[in-house]
């Protein structure tokens, strides 16, 4: 009996504990990060001269290389906290994927849907995820879980044009780029980060900078150019 | 610490060492300049393997197998190979492409030039003109880097056999002399130089005519009109004669592709035909002809194709022992890849190369015998993919042949390629 009552303290000790938190959460001051990055570099990715050929290639979509993945290089904590499965899809349609970058958390599992009406074969040497889906027809889908941290780049084997990357990040503190480039980051916990661009025209060091959410919780304007 | 911050991220963003070329240091892509609208390629394989043209003991003098050769210098398993490619488009309906290529550091030659003119953008007809692509078939398309496994080349693609354009046999005994030696025949008629016969297509020089291509969603088929034939490809034209090809493919399902293709073109070096005028008929034909069948199938981690290939000589016949009828060489080969992991992989290619029967006097004792001497080959091997545009193969390649001095020959060969 002693034991059923000691059981019973220490359950409700913990709900009551785990309430405490929850609620300290939910009174966290957060800010949002934005803004926009000009990438100035060549945005065209063409195939090989296909001189081998009898005619010229079907036209194909090409991938906006001018996407960014921007993301605070430390995270806060509660970051790295397990959430449910999460779920991604990149898409090969008109002989590109789509999208070109996909940013993802660890534990993502990424669907690889054919939607062309040809054979696709998604397969990355990646130290990350090295993975190999084989060739597969319309209509059809194939999976990859990525569970460790890193960059992911992706091919095809059949269409050598056919490139694009996923960012697997440790945290959830991450964002890509919209059409115009411009990013937004939302509940940041007051703190000093390092925010940090990902883009894949980059070479060298990656573009970053420190930020600081206030204590009272604002917002943060941060633009970056990258030529 | 309520805002203290976990420095794990460390962890995750080593991730990002933040190159784009963490996973794909050498280029994976064309150049590209002008906006995109010029792209160059490269295509670098460098091959070591044993001789193939050293003198065995009993070989009365230098007589190697020649198993590879693709020319009397060159050796399809120990060959570095260079080729730059180039396509400038300058508008949607039109653009000019260019490859150079060098073999074994010789200087660089022009392998195609040719200018392609899309009528209407609306609809997937091209025209080509130039030093083009060859229609027939389907290896000879093939970017050797990316779309060849192996490391040797099909035998209709590359074994010399013993036929030569500018010199033929004056009777069928000096045609069954020279069986098995095609990397280097000789005959008395045309000229007198000894050099190497011909395979049935040739994939190491390109034709110069235009060609006109047109694809629908299952079907595509093109035809073109050139100068030389498909054994001996021509930059200028050496017979007024005209090679017509054709080729129809079809796509009953994805992942599969089956192709029928046709030749037929004056052969006969045009200065041997005018110095046997006294002989042969003004309106006689020295073609070559040829059919072929190319299937493909792949899926998942197979990837299976195979050609078939009878090709078809005629010869004057000027002295006795007659060469009776045409000359025929039949080719067919099957070959396989499979993927074990993203890195690794194995392929094999089983190959034949078959000719039909003459009757001499001396030579054989008029016993019908091949014109030229029966070839099998199996190549097998694997490789693995340090980057997706860079390979490290090596392959074991077995040769029967029954005829020359060197019946077998198993050979040992390795590659590094690079492709961009």
């Amino acid at each position: 009996m002693k034991l059923m009552h000691a059981l019973t303290i220490l359950t409700c000790a913990a709900l009551l504990l785990g309430s405490a938190q929850r609620e300290q959460r939910s009174r966290t001051v957060t800010g949002t990060i934005r803004g926009r990055i000009d990438v100035r570099t060549s945005g065209t990715t063409e195939l090989r001269p296909d001189v081998a050929a009898l005619g010229m290639h079907a036209a194909h979509d090409r991938p906006d290389r001018r996407r960014s993945v921007v993301y605070l290089e430390t995270a806060p904590r509660g970051a790295f906290d397990p959430s449910e499965e999460p779920r991604a899809s990149m898409d090969q349609l008109n002989e590109n994927f789509v999208p070109h970058v996909l940013p993802i958390i660890a534990g993502t599992t990424v669907d690889f849907p054919n939607d062309d009406a040809t054979y696709h074969s998604v397969f990355s040497l990646s130290k990350a995820k090295p993975f190999n889906l084989g060739r597969y027809a319309a209509g059809r889908s194939k999976s990859v879980r990525f569970d460790q941290p890193g960059i992911v780049r992706v091919f095809c084997d059949i269409h050598s044009h056919m490139n694009a990357f996923i960012l697997v990040f440790a945290h959830r503190y991450f964002t890509v780029t919209d059409d115009d480039g411009r990013y937004r980051l939302p509940n940041v916990p007051a703190g000093s980060y390092t925010l940090t661009v990902w883009n894949e025209t980059v070479r060298g060091d990656a573009p970053r900078r420190a930020i600081a959410i206030a204590a009272e919780g604002a917002d943060v304007d941060a633009d970056f150019t990258i030529r | 610490m309520r805002r203290a911050r976990v420095l794990l991220a460390t962890l995750s963003l080593a991730l990002m060492g933040t190159r784009a070329g963490s996973a794909q240091s050498l280029p994976s892509g064309p150049l590209e300049l002008a906006n995109g609208q010029v792209t160059v390629a490269a295509d670098i394989a460098a091959t070591i393997g044993a001789r193939d043209d050293a003198a065995p003991p009993e070989c009365p003098r230098r007589c190697g197998a020649f198993f590879n050769y693709t020319d009397y210098e060159h050796n399809a398993l120990r060959m570095f190979r260079v080729s730059f490619s180039g396509a400038w488009r300058p508008s949607r309906r039109l653009a000019f492409l260019t490859e150079i290529r060098s073999e074994d550091r010789e200087r660089f030659r022009p392998y195609a030039l040719y200018v392609r003119v899309r009528p209407w953008t609306t609809h997937a007809f091209d025209v080509q003109a130039g030093r083009i692509p060859p229609v027939f078939g389907a290896y000879s398309r093939h970017v050797y880097g990316p779309d060849n496994w192996l490391i040797g080349q099909p035998l209709a693609y590359q074994y010399l056999t013993s036929l030569r354009p500018s010199a033929i046999p004056a009777s069928a005994d000096d045609l069954l002399v020279m069986r098995g030696r095609g990397w280097l025949a000789r005959y008395p008629v045309g000229s007198p130089a000894s050099g190497p016969g011909v395979p049935i297509i040739s994939a190491y020089q390109w034709d110069v005519g235009i060609e006109a291509s047109v694809a629908t969603k299952h079907i595509d088929a093109a035809a073109a009109v050139t100068s030389g034939t498909l054994s001996n490809p021509r930059v200028d034209d050496d017979n007024d004669g005209r090679q017509i090809s054709a080729r129809v493919g079809w796509k009953p399902v994805v992942g599969l592709v089956i192709g029928g293709s046709y030749a037929h073109g004056e052969w006969l070096n045009g200065a041997l035909r005018d110095s046997l005028s006294s002989v042969i008929h003004s309106g006689q034909r020295y073609p070559q002809e040829a059919f072929g069948l190319d299937a493909e199938y792949s899926r998942d981690y197979w990837l299976v194709r195979g050609e078939f290939i009878r090709s078809r000589w005629r010869l004057p016949a000027l002295s006795s022992p007659f060469i009776h009828g045409p000359l025929d060489a039949t080719a067919a080969f099957v070959e396989s890849r499979y993927r074990f992991t993203p890195r690794l992989f194995a392929a094999a290619r089983l190959d034949g190369l078959r000719f039909s029967r003459i009757s001499g006097e001396k030579v054989f004792s008029g016993v019908p015998t091949t014109w030229d001497a029966p070839v099998g080959r199996v190549e097998a091997g694997g490789g693995v993919y340090i980057q997706r545009n860079l390979t490290v193969r090596a392959v074991v390649q077995r040769n029967w042949r029954d005829g020359g001095f060197i019946h077998k020959r198993t050979f040992v060969s390795g590659q590094i390629a690079f492709w961009f």
